[in-house]
């Protein structure tokens, strides 16, 4: 009892306090996109068929498949401007000189980055072997600045041009890039929500369990190596499981009483902060990985859930009904210092901390009523409403260049996962297939 | 000058962390192996399961740096891409014995005659119309001791995924409690919240939404 008394005053306390200590301005790294960075222009001069085999279903134009990918990869970057070539004049494929005279002529007219190659098959008919060269023009040394050698099964044909396109980032901003990221999801099958992971632009998508039930709110460990969820093995409890992609092996890692959801693993992967009702009503608990000790974080009548760690790992920010509708809280990794974010609206939910730290995007319900994407900043100086029209947008996720974010939502009718860059613009539908897909969560960068 | 660094340094910050990485991995072998405690192990009565101490290695010190690339080179050596290792195992066994168990349940229940109870939305306090349907539940449960019955919260489409399983949850245990002021044996009932993803229609229109705001009991199959 007296415990209980102790906890309450230094939650009042905390909460005091929190209008005078500031939020963990080290939590806001520099982005490469500042406002005023110059996209690079970038020209694609055509990834040559350099022939090979001919399937039995028609001649596959290789080239032609890893030049697409390889755009839409470009585009989706923010770090360079797609040129269309051929639209200024100049010519593309089947280059001669290397660099070609066109690229001279293309600079001129304020391409920065000129990429060609090719790419074809080898002629063994049961074990095909795909291979693809890629080079980099640089208009500022004006000359082939380097490539890269692809070689691999023909279900890496997309891998290549990812991997070309991630090259490409690396080089201009010395960050990885998110072209060979993955997006977990949950997706129905017959009447049941099993996960997925699909590629960040929606191709190759795999199942991973199939249990017969439902399986929801998928978030990636910062390794990329597992993947946890809220699992409902029997029907009756919901659990906190783990899988390992490249095994498929499982763990139940937290079986309490009642609802065990919204798992979140740490930056640093020590911890794994949830949401739990085995104490009466939903509140908020970090389990060290390690140890196996378990913390309670939150103690209020309300609802408390959907945890987002902080880049630092040092904060969280949190769903949590204690003040009538779900809004938006931050509070310390220890459970001090807790404070309220959201003030307009009386439904704001889901909430999730950008990997640069700048925004937290989370789900705010409009004057319409709508359930749109909104972005906040941890100190809640300004705010933006993301998406607009019909339809309900659930789950933002951030990609790890903190440039995009992919959400669900209901806008064509269906439930299903939909791209866009964080200032709002180049939204993207990349789910097509499947009644109802959710839950997107995206990947750490490799 | 800076691209001999880079061309020297990449590969190194490469191999470090592969070597990173594969220690990990071994940890996990040692420490974890594959337990599939919620299937069979801790199966029978273990509703009030715990916290795992048998949790894998997921202690992560990479900085992400170069994501493993090599950078470019203007005499490229050959990488060989491999496929994708996502090799997840399914159980194909346990699917259709949920939908066999979720068939039996359904039988019962409608054998049973027990009467869904509708929510306003955002709500999860009990109307006047509820209050009549579970009168007659509880008179069903009151006179079939031996029964187990599953309470389930279900939402609409509107609202977050998640903050719906908390708002479905409230809304099974209003359920819940009303049942055990009419009498029933608090261990005839067990609660259980599916949010808004067990919808029993899909239309964006309220006609639909009333439907799924609603608390649906079960009678349990077998355990």
């Amino acid at each position: 009892m007296t415990f209980r008394i102790v906890v309450f005053i230094s939650l009042c306390l905390s909460v005091g306090l929190a209008w005078i200590i500031e939020s963990g301005a080290t939590d806001v790294f520099l982005e490469a996109t500042r406002p005023d960075f110059q996209k690079i222009p970038l020209g694609v001069a055509g990834i040559d068929n350099s022939g090979g085999a001919d399937s039995p279903a028609g001649r596959i134009r290789l080239g032609n498949r890893i030049e697409e990918v390889l755009k839409a990869d470009v585009r989706r970057s923010q770090v360079f401007s797609l040129v269309d070539l051929p639209s200024i004049g100049i010519k593309v494929g089947s280059l001669g000189a290397v660099p070609d005279p066109e690229f001279k002529k293309a600079a001129e007219q304020g391409v920065s980055v000129i990429v060609w190659g090719k790419a074809g098959m080898t002629n063994d008919a049961k074990d095909p072997d795909v291979n693809m060269d890629g080079y980099v023009y640089d208009a500022g040394n004006d000359e082939m600045v380097g490539g890269k050698r692809y070689a691999g099964a023909t279900s890496v044909v997309r891998l290549m041009a990812h991997r070309f396109a991630d090259e490409l980032v690396f080089r201009y901003t010395g960050e990885p890039g998110i072209a060979r990221t993955k997006i977990a999801y949950v997706s129905e099958q017959g009447s049941a929500r099993e996960l997925f992971v699909m590629d960040y632009d929606g191709y190759d998508a795999r199942q991973l369990t199939a249990d017969g039930f439902l399986n929801l709110m998928p978030k990636w460990s910062p390794d990329r190596r597992f993947i946890v969820f809220t699992s409902y093995r029997n029907r009756n409890t919901q659990n906190i499981d783990m899988i390992e992609l490249a095994t498929g092996k499982r763990w139940t890692l937290v079986s309490l009483s009642g609802l065990n959801i919204t798992p979140a693993l740490s930056p640093d992967g020590n911890f794994l902060a949830f949401a739990s009702s085995h104490e009466g009503n939903s509140e908020l608990y970090s389990l060290d990985t390690r140890t196996k000790a378990m913390q309670r974080l939150t103690v209020h009548a309300g609802g408390d859930l959907s945890p987002s760690w902080s880049p630092s790992g040092r904060e969280l920010v949190f769903t949590s009904d204690r003040s009538g509708g779900p809004q938006i809280f931050l509070m310390s990794m220890d459970g001090t210092n807790v404070r309220r974010l959201t003030f307009e609206g009386d439904y704001n939910a889901a909430p999730a901390w950008s990997p640069r730290g700048n925004w937290i995007a989370y789900v705010c319900r409009s004057p319409k009523k709508e359930y749109k994407i909104c972005l906040i900043t941890p100190d809640g100086q300004k705010r933006v409403q993301l998406t607009s029209g019909p339809g309900v947008d659930d789950s933002p996720s951030w990609s790890p260049d903190g440039r995009h974010l992919v959400f669900s939502s209901t806008a064509g009718g269906k439930s299903q996962i939909y791209m866009i860059n964080a200032d709002g613009k180049d939204l993207e539908r990349i789910t097509f297939t499947g009644t109802h897909n959710s839950a997107p969560a995206w990947s750490p960068a490799s | 000058m800076k691209r001999l660094q880079s061309i020297i340094c990449v590969p190194l910050i490469f191999g470090s962390l592969l070597l990173g990485l594969s220690g990990c991995s071994s940890k996990a072998v040692q420490s974890g192996g594959d337990v599939q405690s919620g299937q069979q192990g801790a199966g029978k009565g273990s509703n009030e399961g715990g916290v795992s101490q048998n949790i894998p290695d997921t202690s992560f010190s990479g900085q992400n740096g170069s994501g493993g690339l090599r950078g470019l080179d203007k005499n490229p050596s050959e990488e060989r891409l491999g496929g994708n290792a996502l090799t997840a195992k399914a159980d194909p066994g346990s699917a259709s014995r949920q939908m066999e168990e979720v068939r039996a349940e359904q039988i019962a229940s409608v054998a049973a005659g027990l009467r869904d109870v509708f929510f306003a939305y955002d709500s999860f306090a009990i109307s006047e119309e509820g209050r009549q349907s579970l009168a007659r539940n509880a008179e069903w449960i009151k006179s079939n001791p031996g029964a187990q019955l599953k309470v389930e919260g279900h939402c609409d489409e509107r609202g977050t995924s998640a903050y719906n399983l908390v708002l479905g949850e409230k809304r099974a245990k209003s359920v819940r409690n009303y049942l055990v002021e009419l009498g029933v044996a608090p261990k005839q009932l067990s609660v259980v919240s599916y949010g808004k993803e067990r919808p029993v229609c899909t239309e964006h229109a309220e006609s639909c939404y009333s439907q799924n705001r609603r608390g649906h009991l079960v009678v349990k199959a077998g355990k």
